[in-house]
């Protein structure tokens, strides 16, 4: 039982639409802290969210034992998807940090109804009157520079890495990402992860 | 920490270091428990969020010698493990909560008998209902059924408690439950391992008194059971997971999930100095002991649990009992809520209250309203082309009962395929007892790994009871939802995995007779499976067959060479009326969107061939949009249909009568050798409809335009245009020499084609949109054009007709005496304006064409005895209405052919003398002239000769000092074949005063051109053209179109369907009329067969129906995102316009 601790948890929440790699991603920053020796739980309540849905899941680095991050406690939202990004605006507040992809995956439902994807300027603004910043990443540019490389999770990693938002090095977070990634896909996240960091000017 | 081991291939469940740390998920970390226990055997059923332990177990089992099997449900997977530890080897058995439930039989017996191997059942629950039906406490469970059951609130619990778990199995011969939720077995965390133990089975030993709980020996056994219950009792009130954290003057007692979250909570809000913690890992059988000691420190205790106030209740028992008079705060006194999963703002709340600080912080800042993002079947699912198959095949309101798997995911549009769900298997069971007691047809859907969980006794239930269902088995090979699990029968090693125990021999072993396996991607296959089903009785069952797309890029990856596929815009939501300005302005609407898939899929036209425009409506003198309207009734649309042929044709009731039917002389059918559709009896049953429910005429109509219109003539081309002219804002006064309006309509038409409340229901509709009528008017008698035009009309429409019928041209005709020689047009105008005298004995018609059947059928009527038709030519050379002769001979009129009046016999022997004919040589018009064969004469006895050979304008509507209109050779006005136009700027003629189309449709279209032309003439193209005027039919043959699998799709066309007709021998006696509409399942039936060989624009189909998520809508153009499709091609099957192709892969 933690009484008596003094030492703030990191918290961060990153969301997605399912098959982005939202879980990945976020066992990537597991792995990472456990390796760096930090007290690390990932949440990764999925449901049956796989399928296209909304996804979301939370690193929290410190001491502590739950999975939660309760309204206005994210301290970085890593969104992978401009809408689900502002779904997760209760979780933010006035010292949150967000870095977000700009590939938009419509939902449906809009299709149906006949109804345009909100602009991402006003989505931008909602999430600026309440974050302390937003770094965009255009994600699906910087794959296609280099020949339309997937790994759009890794690449969003590179972004948060080069912004320094995590209590890991960048060493940390690559060599995580080494560690867990299949030998079919080690290659493809390597080139992500720099992809992403090149985005962000590094 | 232990320093990582050097090769990091080394599965992480299977590090052999002492404090070597992981971070796992709760699932994982019980996993790495049991191996650390030497657990032996392994099993259990996917189900989230369970399925992380047997799916660990499936991976690490063959490297640490452990059996492990998905077993085919959760009972079956509970007695596996049972055998295997009363074989003597620790087991472990993994399910989710709903699992357990179904598992109960035997699990309600195990701790009679006891356990040899230690044995440990993980039931993961689902507070909130996150993938699961229900959120049941399964803490009840323990107390109800003996079981003990330990409750962690971490991963690292959750570790701790598997390896002990075994252990207190043993020692207290009780099996445990180790309940988890997903909170706990979707967390990963860090845990620290201890080694790992060697799986180990001491064998079987017979213990038959023990072993066999018949009832003397479950007696026995029953009272066992106390002392077992009170070892477990010690050993969990001894263990680590019973503990006290704190020593704050408040106590809370937390359990499960929530005491983690209550932990952090607490540090968090700075109350660490306020409470004692009591966490209690354990459900059953409590620390009784412990948890008294506990309470009575406290004035006030506050329990912290999910779901149900179990040990809330538990507490008050225990207080009661010893005499306690602590305060138990929890859900019971509102602190907290009884249903789903405490997020930490709840927690919080209960705490503060229990502070007595009611004081709640600001409320979160509220969600913006987003667009939902619900989970749907992934692209090139086969479960939604097997979904997309179905709603084509079946109508509207089919009702569907579904089951657990992916394909829940059809509920909710586009697919919406769930009317109701239960539980695994339950699809075919509550589809067969709707049915029952309905006597509907039904239909269930459950995939391949649920068919053999609970789905094969299900369906053996409805086939022994001859069940009125459809079972369909989506066979995609896998447990896809859960993670991929193989299900039963399936090797999955290879590069593709293989079924080795066949779904189609079991449901035949089962007793199914009707049984077809489909690839639901072949969509034209399934439509007609479903098809065939829909259309047999009893129990069908209906296998849809296609590995899992996902599965296979998880097992084979993406494979090379991928076909894409995209949109041709051109032809996407494009109409090839729409470049004539005629596009309808019908909204997008899925159920028709459903019938086009249905007959496109299932038509025979290659998509490359399809015409701009269906060859019916390039035919059809007023541009009707038939196979619009043809969909639209398939899919039970009748309202729509309605819109769309009143949206063109201003006298309905009249069309679907009398038409001549162009349109059927070029139906593709007729390329296919088939009956071409029954296009006018559609119209015809739709219009009936509209009449019959009180359907409103709404139509769009330009504000009124100051300018006034005189129509002369009531006829069909005169009504027409001043039905168009009046929505194009005019004044229109009519004119016509008759007392009602109509004109040949009403004095030519029999009522028995064309009753009168039809038609008087057609010329409403166009007197309602202000239009005067004045009788008696004559041109030539009372009526002039100059006095129209200088009297305040801006134009004047001539549809005047030719009434006046053509003689034979014999000297006798005009004498007195019998027999009589009358015109046909004459005759009917006598017998359709009541003169109802009996026409004679036996009566001749002269001619060929409708007015000598009209004449002949209603001379019949009228009493005569004998009709005889003459006419000079071959018989398919009549250009009456086919049905029509056909109609006539079936009244008894003789046809007779290839005969010739040569002269009217008087006398004794009165009647008509003929001559037969040969065809001779081509005359102006390519038909072979009759030639008289020389000694040929024959005599037709008759009291009566009707000639009906042609007909021609009475002179005397040309009045001198009138306005000179040029007219033909044959006295017919002279006009423009597009405009109208006569040779006066202002005055238009149709119908059959000209020499245009002389057709009842022919006049009608007419008319709307002229009422276009007018428009131009008076405020310009620009004005007028905003509503177009039907073009000028083509009567070149339709282009052969290209036909593809021509016999399934003619094994699914239903023969032509009839209207039904008034027996010959009734129908003769008046003239009530002989055909009655389509039934609305025959007029359905008759829709399906159309082949909507047009484009459609009003289409959305790739969205709407199958709504696959690669498709998506930008700057309203339908497009495809690359990334996300995997070139299942399902969409370019569908489209009905074709509009989707393949493009070669890059």
């Amino acid at each position: 039982m933690g009484n008596g601790r003094t030492k703030k948890r990191f918290r961060l929440l990153a969301v997605g639409v399912g098959g982005q790699g939202v879980l990945t991603a976020t066992r990537f920053i597991g792995e990472a802290a456990l390796a760096a020796g930090l007290d690390v739980v990932v949440g990764q309540l999925h449901g049956m969210s796989q399928r296209g849905g909304s996804v979301s899941s939370t690193v929290l680095i410190g001491p502590g034992k739950s999975s939660f991050i309760a309204d206005g406690q994210a301290d970085v939202v890593l969104g992978l998807e401009p809408l689900e990004t502002l779904r997760a605006l209760p979780r933010m507040a006035g010292h949150t940090k967000v870095v977000m992809n700009l590939g938009r995956v419509m939902p449906g439902v809009l299709s149906r109804q006949g109804k345009p994807y909100p602009a991402i300027e006003e989505i931008l603004d909602q999430i600026r009157a309440v974050a302390a910043s937003v770094h965009t990443v255009d994600a699906g540019a910087a794959a296609e520079k280099n020949g339309g490389t997937q790994g759009l999770n890794v690449l969003m990693l590179g972004a948060l890495s080069a912004l320094n938002l995590l209590p890991l090095t960048e060493a940390q977070l690559l060599s995580a990402i080494e560690r867990r990634s299949s030998k079919k896909s080690l290659g493809r996240n390597r080139q992500a992860f720099a992809l992403g960091r090149k985005a962000m000017g590094k | 920490m232990s320093p990582r081991p050097p090769e990091q291939r080394v599965d992480p469940l299977l590090v052999d270091a002492e404090g070597h740390a992981e971070c796992l998920l709760g699932n994982e970390a019980i996993v790495r428990g049991a191996l650390e226990a030497g657990v032996g055997f392994a099993s259990g059923y996917p189900g989230t969020p369970s399925s992380e332990v047997t799916d660990s177990f499936a991976r690490i089992a063959p490297a640490r010698g452990i059996r492990f099997e998905y077993s085919v449900n959760e009972k079956i997977a509970l007695e596996m493990a049972f055998g295997a530890s009363l074989a003597g080897a620790r087991a472990i058995c993994a399910m989710k909560h709903l699992g357990l439930m179904y598992a109960g039989d035997p699990l309600s017996t195990i701790p009679y008998v006891g356990v040899v191997g230690g044995l440990v059942i993980v039931s993961a629950g689902d507070p909130s209902c996150h993938t699961s039906p229900n959120e049941q406490d399964q803490r009840h469970l323990g107390p109800m059924l003996h079981l003990p059951m330990l409750d962690p609130a971490t991963p690292q619990e959750a570790y701790e408690m598997a390896r002990f778990a075994f252990e207190l199995s043993e020692k207290s011969n009780l099996p445990i439950v180790l309940r988890t939720t997903a909170r706990v077995c979707h967390t990963r965390a860090v845990v620290r391992y201890g080694r790992l133990a060697e799986p180990k089975t001491a064998g079987f030993v017979r213990d038959p008194s023990r072993f066999v709980p018949m009832p003397q020996n479950a007696r026995a056994l029953r009272k066992t059971i106390g002392a077992r219950v009170e070892t477990a009792r010690a050993l969990m009130s001894a263990s680590p997971f019973i503990r006290t954290d704190g020593n704050g003057p408040l106590g809370i007692i937390a359990t499960g999930a929530p005491a983690a979250t209550t932990a952090d909570l607490i540090c968090d809000n700075g109350f660490s100095d306020r409470f004692t913690v009591m966490t209690v890992g354990a459900a059953f059988p409590l620390p009784e002991d412990r948890i008294a000691e506990f309470v009575q420190k406290f004035p006030h205790v506050l329990v912290v649990e999910e779901l149900s106030p179990y040990l809330e209740d538990s507490l008050h028992a225990i207080c009661s009992r010893r005499g306690l008079k602590t305060e138990i705060n929890g859900k019971r006194t509102g602190h907290l809520p009884v249903e789903f999963e405490y997020e930490p703002e709840v927690i919080l709340k209960g705490i503060r209250r229990f502070l007595g600080n009611e004081a709640v912080p600001a409320p979160a800042r509220k969600p913006p309203a987003l667009p939902p993002r619900p989970p749907s079947l992934c692209p090139g699912c086969p479960h939604r082309a097997a979904y997309v198959a179905a709603r084509a095949a079946f109508d509207e309101h089919q009702l569907y009962f579904n089951d657990i798997g992916c394909y829940t995911l059809g509920y909710g549009p586009p697919l919406e395929t769930v009317d109701a769900l239960l539980c695994m298997g339950a699809a075919f069971t509550l589809a067969a007892g709707a049915s029952r007691v309905t006597g509907a047809r039904t239909v269930g859907f459950l995939g391949d790994s649920t068919f053999f969980h609970s789905g094969m006794p299900a369906l053996l239930n409805a086939i022994k009871e001859d069940a009125n269902m459809v079972a369909v088995i989506l066979d995609n090979q896998v447990t896809a939802m859960t993670g991929f699990q193989p299900s039963p029968g399936v090797e999955a090693g290879g590069a593709a995995p293989s079924r080795n125990v066949s779904i189609e021999a079991v449901v035949r072993a089962l007793g199914a007779r009707h049984v077809e396996t489909v690839d639901p991607h072949d969509l034209p296959a399934t439509i007609a499976a479903f098809r065939r089903a829909r259309e047999a009785t009893g129990t069908s069952v209906i296998i849809t067959g296609r590995p899992c797309p996902v599965f296979l890029s998880k097992v084979i990856g993406r494979p090379p060479g991928i076909a894409a596929y995209e949109i041709d815009d051109t032809v996407c939501r494009t109409c090839g009326r729409e470049t004539a300005g005629m596009r309808c302005d019908l909204c997008v609407s899925v159920p028709h969107e459903r019938s086009m898939v249905y007959c496109r899929a299932t038509g025979a036209l290659a998509q490359e061939n399809r015409p701009a425009v269906a060859p019916c409506a390039t035919r059809c003198p007023l541009s009707l949009c038939v196979q619009g309207y043809a969909g639209h009734i398939r899919a039970g649309q009748y309202a729509e249909a309605f819109r769309l042929i009143m949206d063109r044709c201003p006298l309905p009731e009249t069309v679907c009568r009398v038409c001549h039917r162009p349109c059927e002389t070029v139906c593709v059918l007729r390329d296919m050798s088939e009956e071409p559709v029954g296009i006018n009896d559609l119209k015809r049953f739709v219009v009936d409809w509209a009449a019959r429910s009180g359907a409103p005429y709404e139509p769009k109509r330009d504000p009124e335009n100051g300018l006034k219109v005189a129509v002369v003539g009531s006829g069909p081309s005169g009504l027409a245009a001043a039905h168009d002219l009046a929505l194009r804002g005019y004044r229109v006064a009519m004119f016509d020499a008759a007392e009602s309006p109509g004109g040949l309509l009403r004095s030519g038409i029999p009522p028995y084609r064309l009753p009168r409340e039809a038609l008087g229901r057609d010329i409403q509709r166009i007197l309602g949109l202000g239009v005067s009528f004045a009788a008696g008017k004559a041109l030539g008698h009372n009526l002039a054009i100059k006095d129209l035009l200088s009297g305040g009309f801006d134009a004047v429409y001539l549809g005047i007709g030719a009434m006046k019928g053509i003689g034979l041209g014999f000297q006798s005709e005009r004498a007195s005496g019998r027999p009589d020689v009358v015109d046909a047009l004459a005759f009917l105008h006598d017998a359709n304006t009541g003169q109802k005298a009996p026409p004679g004995r036996r009566v001749a018609v002269v001619g060929g064409g409708n007015a000598a059947i009209d004449a002949a059928r209603t001379a019949r009527r009228l009493g005569a005895q004998s009709v005889k038709i003459v006419y000079r030519r071959r018989r398919e050379e009549m250009p009456a209405i086919s049905e029509e002769i056909e109609a006539a001979e079936a009244e008894g009129i003789e046809i007779l052919t290839q005969m010739q009046p040569a002269r009217i016999a008087a006398g004794d022997e009165t009647g008509l003398l003929c001559v037969r004919t040969e065809p001779g040589e081509p005359d102006a018009s390519g038909r072979r002239r009759p030639v008289a064969v020389p000694g040929s004469e024959r005599l037709i006895a008759a009291d009566l000769i009707i000639t009906a050979i042609g007909q021609a304008m009475d002179p005397a509507w040309r009045a001198p000092g009138d306005i000179e209109l040029e007219t033909t050779s044959d006295g017919l006005i002279k006009t423009d074949a597009e405009t109208c136009r006569t040779s006066h700027p202002r005055v238009f003629a149709g119908g059959d005063a000209t020499a245009a189309d002389r057709t009842v449709t022919g006049a009608i279209a007419a008319g709307q051109r002229a009422a276009w032309a007018i428009d131009c003439a008076l405020r310009g193209g620009a004005a007028a053209s905003v509503r177009l005027a039907p073009p000028r039919p083509n009567t070149q043959p339709p282009d052969s179109l290209s036909l593809q699998s021509l016999q399934s799709s003619q094994s699914l066309r239903s023969p032509r369907q009839r209207q039904p007709e008034t027996p010959a021998t009734v129908r003769t006696t008046d003239f009530v009329e002989v055909l009655q509409p389509l039934t609305e399942a025959r007029a359905r039936t008759e829709a399906s067969r159309c082949l909507l060989c047009g484009l459609c624009g009003n289409c959305r189909s790739c969205i709407d129906v199958l709504g696959c998520p690669a498709f998506y809508v930008e700057d309203d153009r339908v497009r495809i995102d690359h990334t996300l499709c995997n070139g299942c091609g399902v969409c370019a099957a569908l489209c009905p316009n074709g509009a989707i192709r393949k493009v070669a892969p890059a």
